[in-house]
């Protein structure tokens, strides 16, 4: 029996349970915005972790789930939560209900896609990128400051320059321009991180334990990401990676401590290989729905262990 | 250089600056998390020679990653004072951005770092009750029974949680590098603490024991940033070795 997390509707999600349906494997949902009629528990009594998770009336044993699937989104945003003060015991209950699993899925002993744990290295880019380092990848030439001449420097010496946040928030990756040069003294309240553009091909590649999926994006825009926002167009190709590189990149995903993981690679003329960043809860439905490429497969057959 | 960073009320810290001080670490900076806030000049590169890190404190004082020899980290959380006066959306930002920017700094210092920076927390691997019984349990050690459900009470925070009754009697012990100071254990209690700061990943790790439900000698829970007085000295001899690189890992 495999546990799925999150949004019943979320792309990634809805993937993965067609895949399940399709090949006949069990599993049941948790749907966070039913919240209010789950329950759970947890024990861990020497080392042995058991348990027990209450959906729609059913009770099921926690040591029964072969595998877990999470995509949970902010409890504290659910939509059911929307006009409930700050201290309301619904709201109590939800907390209660996602810290409960998310402390779960850190002992389970099943395989967990993935644990809450290894996913922290993200809300670092700069951290990460010294994790990815020492997994042999080149990083691009990064500065990190709250001085507008280092940058100005920087800029002179690299030429195109881009700049984005290093937190788990989400910025458009944006270049450097000319006006931006105006509002540098800015930075002096908060380091701020610059990088050398790196010419080249992007790569995505998805991970799920030892298969590699990997995707060629070809975009006229600095971030392919935000292309339809920025008037530009992206094309998606599946390719075969070098063996060699497609073993670094489960390598890395495994020093990461991830099964799952979106590695985003850029690829210059003389084929050296830059990595940005490992996703570690990896939107693979775009990459999917665009090549046909067998992630939710993939991931299914590990949940399952099969795959 | 050697450095000891923590927050400026960090008693058992300027403690172990003082006492790491007599021991002939020079030199070495006490530097607080108020003062790396303000810091004036802040150089962070990554790149293919390799990361570095240049602060200039707001008093001038210079750290460079290059010049630093050993570091006791005791940094709890980044001080963001200084972004009050923003409005709420950039605060939080940049609040976000200094947190991540932190760890990364405190990753890139040359080792020994007591402890390294995590995604867990700035000064090591803070970890939830739940993992602390789990691991003590793989490592050996008697631990009570945890358990932990949907129904229980949260507070405004998150969820308090405690091994044992606040004010019950414990005693530490701190691992530094499979070294051991504090209460005298019995054999296979001190073997399974050692494995615990192995199996967690941290290099300086404090364990509480009370009389309890697994015997005289439970687990009562661990901490990355634990009160480094209980070691006394000779905890400050092995800080001060394994800082200058004399001690290795105790196997």
């Amino acid at each position: 029996m495999i546990l799925l997390c999150g949004i019943p509707s979320e792309t990634p999600l809805a993937m993965v349970r067609e895949q399940l349906n399709r090949l006949n494997v069990p599993y049941v949902m948790f749907n966070q915005r039913k919240f209010a009629s789950t329950e759970m528990d947890f024990e861990i009594s020497r080392g042995r972790v058991t348990g027990e998770i209450q959906l729609e009336n059913r009770s099921y044993r926690l040591e029964d789930f072969c595998g877990v699937y999470t995509r949970l989104m902010d409890d504290r945003l659910l939509p059911e939560l929307k006009d409930e003060p700050a201290n309301s015991p619904k709201r109590y209950y939800c907390r209660a209900l996602h810290d409960t699993l998310i402390h779960w899925f850190e002992v389970a002993p099943t395989r967990v896609v993935n644990r809450t744990v290894p996913m922290g290295s993200n809300f670092s880019k700069p951290y990460q990128s010294q994790l990815i380092r020492e997994q042999g990848f080149a990083v691009p030439e990064t500065l990190i400051t709250n001085d507008p001449d280092f940058v100005r420097e920087f800029l002179k010496q690299h030429k195109r320059v881009i700049y984005k946040s290093i937190s788990g928030i989400r910025s458009i990756v944006q270049t450097l321009e000319e006006g931006d040069l105006k509002r540098l003294d800015a930075i002096r309240w908060c380091p701020t991180q610059f990088q050398q553009f790196v010419e080249g091909t992007n790569v995505r590649v998805h991970t799920v334990d030892t298969k590699v999926f990997a995707t060629a994006v070809s975009t006229d825009t600095t971030d392919y990401r935000y292309a339809y926002r920025q008037g530009g167009e992206t094309e998606l190709k599946a390719i075969e990676l070098p063996d060699e590189l497609a073993s670094r990149c489960i390598g890395l995903s495994r020093a990461l401590g991830l099964v799952f993981a979106g590695i985003d690679l850029k690829i210059t003329p003389d084929e050296q290989v830059f990595c940005f960043e490992v996703n570690p809860c990896p939107a693979f439905s775009y990459y999917e729905a665009n090549t046909g490429q067998p992630i939710a497969r993939a991931l299914v057959g590990y949940l399952a262990g099969t795959g | 250089m050697w450095l000891v960073l923590c927050a400026s009320n960090d008693i058992s810290a300027l403690w172990a600056y003082r006492g790491l001080a007599a021991r002939g670490l020079t030199p070495l900076e006490l530097v607080s998390a108020e003062m790396l806030a303000y810091s004036v000049h802040w150089e962070h590169r990554l790149g293919a020679d390799g990361v570095s890190i240049d602060i200039t404190l707001a008093d001038g004082r210079r750290i460079c990653g290059e010049n630093a020899r050993g570091v006791l980290n005791r940094l709890l959380s980044v001080s963001s004072e200084h972004l009050l006066l923003a409005n709420p959306a950039d605060r939080d930002y940049a609040t976000q951005e200094l947190a991540a920017f932190f760890t990364s700094w405190l990753y890139a210092l040359p080792q020994p770092v007591l402890n390294r920076p995590t995604p867990r927390g700035l000064s090591g691997q803070w970890r939830h009750v739940s993992e602390w019984v789990w691991l003590a349990s793989k490592a050996g050690l008697p631990a009570p029974d945890y358990r932990q459900t949907s129904r229980d009470r949260v507070d405004g925070m998150g969820i308090e949680r405690g091994l044992v009754p606040i004010g019950t009697p414990v005693s530490t012990v701190i691992v530094v590098e499979g070294h051991i100071v504090g209460t005298p254990l019995p054999a296979e209690i001190h073997e399974g603490c050692r494995r615990l700061a192995d199996l967690s990943g941290t290099g300086l790790l404090g364990v509480e024991f009370a009389a309890g439900s697994a015997g005289l000698w439970t687990f009562a829970g661990a901490t990355p940033l634990p009160d480094l007085r209980l070691g006394g000295q000779v905890l400050l001899d092995i800080i001060a070795s394994v800082l200058r690189g004399e001690l290795e890992e105790n196997e």
